[in-house]
């Protein structure tokens, strides 16, 4: 990959990291990307172009369904023997036989290896909270700027980042293991349901059911109980919380399209705002920072959400461009 | 399609085997289906000049040379086919194709995918963008985007190189991409 030269628009076009970059599909390949560009300014303008080229336009296609094929084909086969000679027809059906038979396994074979292996992505944007349903039968709710991949063939080991709630379906018959894997650590599960979340450079894990292994990076183990909240950072290979949180709905409640504030300082509140919608927060007001807020704002809707605000804490808030103003009435 | 297995069918249909060509025919009947109805407008035209197509494909297939790719023999051929016999037809219908290299392609609304960027404004409005473009573009993003080909095919089904394709494809999406950041203004 590095070593290839890009000089030609087609160099780009054909190139599969090229295009999970334009389509935002596969994170080595983004972050290849996005490092090369910087160091390659003066293809900035063809990058662009091929982007705008992969990007294109998606079509929602219309084709004619398997039966209609079949039908067809049966029309032109009967044509085509028609035009054919009888004798002969048995030895030569054996053979068309294995042939297909043949090249049917290609084909099958070749969707076996393509299928299995492919990663499989689901992303969301800011103000958008996604429900999944794996393969296994385990629900995994992925909060706003969050993404969860894992490959196909094996979709009970998921990579996360951003935030998620997962409902794991116990497998009694194989005791097989649950994995979800952060930058920072990963959670081994056998059955359960608990909330992960890796912004802010850290991974933060909260358990509301059953039983769950972390390993953190630094290679030590920890084991959680129900109501455990603990957040880990490798980057400082430390522990930053651990601690038990009663009212389980404050850790979980954006599952269900709210973030909830019990005596939060305005401050922290529009920390977890910016989170959910991506908009920056300037306070014009440094007084209200530390006012205290209590109550439930949704997550999907920034304009009820501002609103909800201003009612509950007395203050004006502006949105301009990707920021939020905030500012004394 | 790999093109291994495009090679060893292309081989098998030439050696006469007709299960090699009911792969063939599942593999590309609905593409070249729709594409005909793009360029005939016409249903029953469209599914009466692809029997008469695949037929003579087998008949004539001891004469057909070595490919390593089918697309864009099939799209080619298929395609002249279709206008030979439309081209037959125009004196009936009042039509007139006669000094159009580029077949004439109509998107509509439902076609196209809604995603996040384009849910600001219609789908009607990008398709009757679309449709404003010169048939030589239109045709173009139909084989890329809706035909799924890559530029070296589409350049071998349109007759043209491999950097007018790209080119005709990026004048096209350029100015959609301007004309949409237009209507966006007028609509925020």
């Amino acid at each position: 990959m590095i070593k290839k030269k890009y000089n030609t628009i087609n160099d780009f076009l054909e190139d599969a990291s090229f295009k999970n970059w334009a389509l935002q599909n596969n994170g080595t390949d983004i972050n290849f990307w996005e490092f090369w560009i910087e160091n390659n300014p003066d293809k900035k303008a063809l990058v662009n172009k091929a982007k705008d080229l992969v990007l294109g336009i998606s079509f929602d296609k219309n084709l004619v369904g398997k039966e209609k094929v079949a039908f067809e084909w049966k029309k032109l086969e009967a044509k085509i023997q028609a035009k054919k000679e009888k004798p002969k027809r048995k030895v030569r059906f054996l053979k068309q036989f294995s042939a297909a038979a043949s090249i049917l396994l290609l084909i099958s074979v070749a969707f076996y290896f393509i299928n299995s292996n492919s990663k499989i992505m689901h992303k969301t944007d800011y103000g958008e909270i996604l429900t999944i349903k794996l393969q296994d039968g385990s629900d995994v709710t992925l909060n706003s700027n969050s993404s969860l991949s894992y490959y196909k063939n094996e979709s009970r080991k998921v990579w996360l980042s951003g935030e998620a709630f997962f409902q794991v379906d116990k497998k009694v018959a194989t005791n097989a293991k649950f994995w979800v894997l952060t930058d920072d650590l990963s959670v081994e599960v056998y059955g359960t349901s608990f909330n992960v979340n890796t912004k802010k450079k850290k991974t933060g894990v909260f358990l509301e059911e059953g039983n769950i292994w972390l390993k953190l990076k630094n290679g030590a183990d920890k084991k959680m109980i129900p109501g455990n909240y603990i957040s880990y950072s490798a980057a400082k290979d430390k522990i930053l919380e651990d601690k038990n949180i009663f009212n389980a709905t404050i850790k979980t409640s954006w599952k269900n399209g709210s973030l909830l504030f019990e005596n939060l300082s305005l401050e922290e509140a529009m920390e977890k705002i910016e989170e959910a919608y991506g908009f920056s927060i300037i306070f014009k007001d440094e007084q209200s920072k530390n006012t205290l807020i209590t109550g439930a704002v949704p997550i999907t809707n920034i304009d009820i959400c501002i609103k909800a605000i201003e009612k509950s804490v007395d203050v004006l808030i502006i949105k301009k461009d990707n920021s939020l103003i905030i500012s004394k009435k | 399609m790999d093109k291994l297995t495009d090679k060893f069918l292309w081989k098998s249909l030439k050696e006469g085997d007709l299960n090699a060509f009911s792969v063939l025919f599942e593999t590309y009947y609905p593409e070249l289906h729709s594409y005909g109805l793009k360029i005939s407008k016409d249903t029953a035209l469209t599914e009466d000049t692809l029997q008469d197509f695949f037929l003579y494909v087998y008949e004539h297939r001891e004469n057909l040379s070595d490919l390593e790719t089918i697309a864009p023999y099939l799209f080619t051929s298929y395609k002249r086919f279709l206008l030979k016999v439309m081209k037959k037809n125009e004196k009936v219908k009042h039509t007139d194709f006669s000094n159009e290299n580029f077949a004439d392609i109509q998107f509509t609304a439902e076609e196209l995918m809604t995603n996040q960027e384009t849910e600001r404004f219609k789908n009607k409005n990008i398709s009757s963008l679309l449709n404003k473009l010169p048939n030589r573009q239109k045709e173009a993003i139909y084989l890329k985007y809706y035909s799924g080909l890559k530029a070296t095919e589409i350049s071998e089904i349109m007759g043209i190189n491999y950097q007018s394709v790209v080119n005709t494809l990026h004048k096209a999406i350029k100015s959609l991409k301007e004309e949409i950041s237009i209507i966006k203004l007028f609509k925020l």
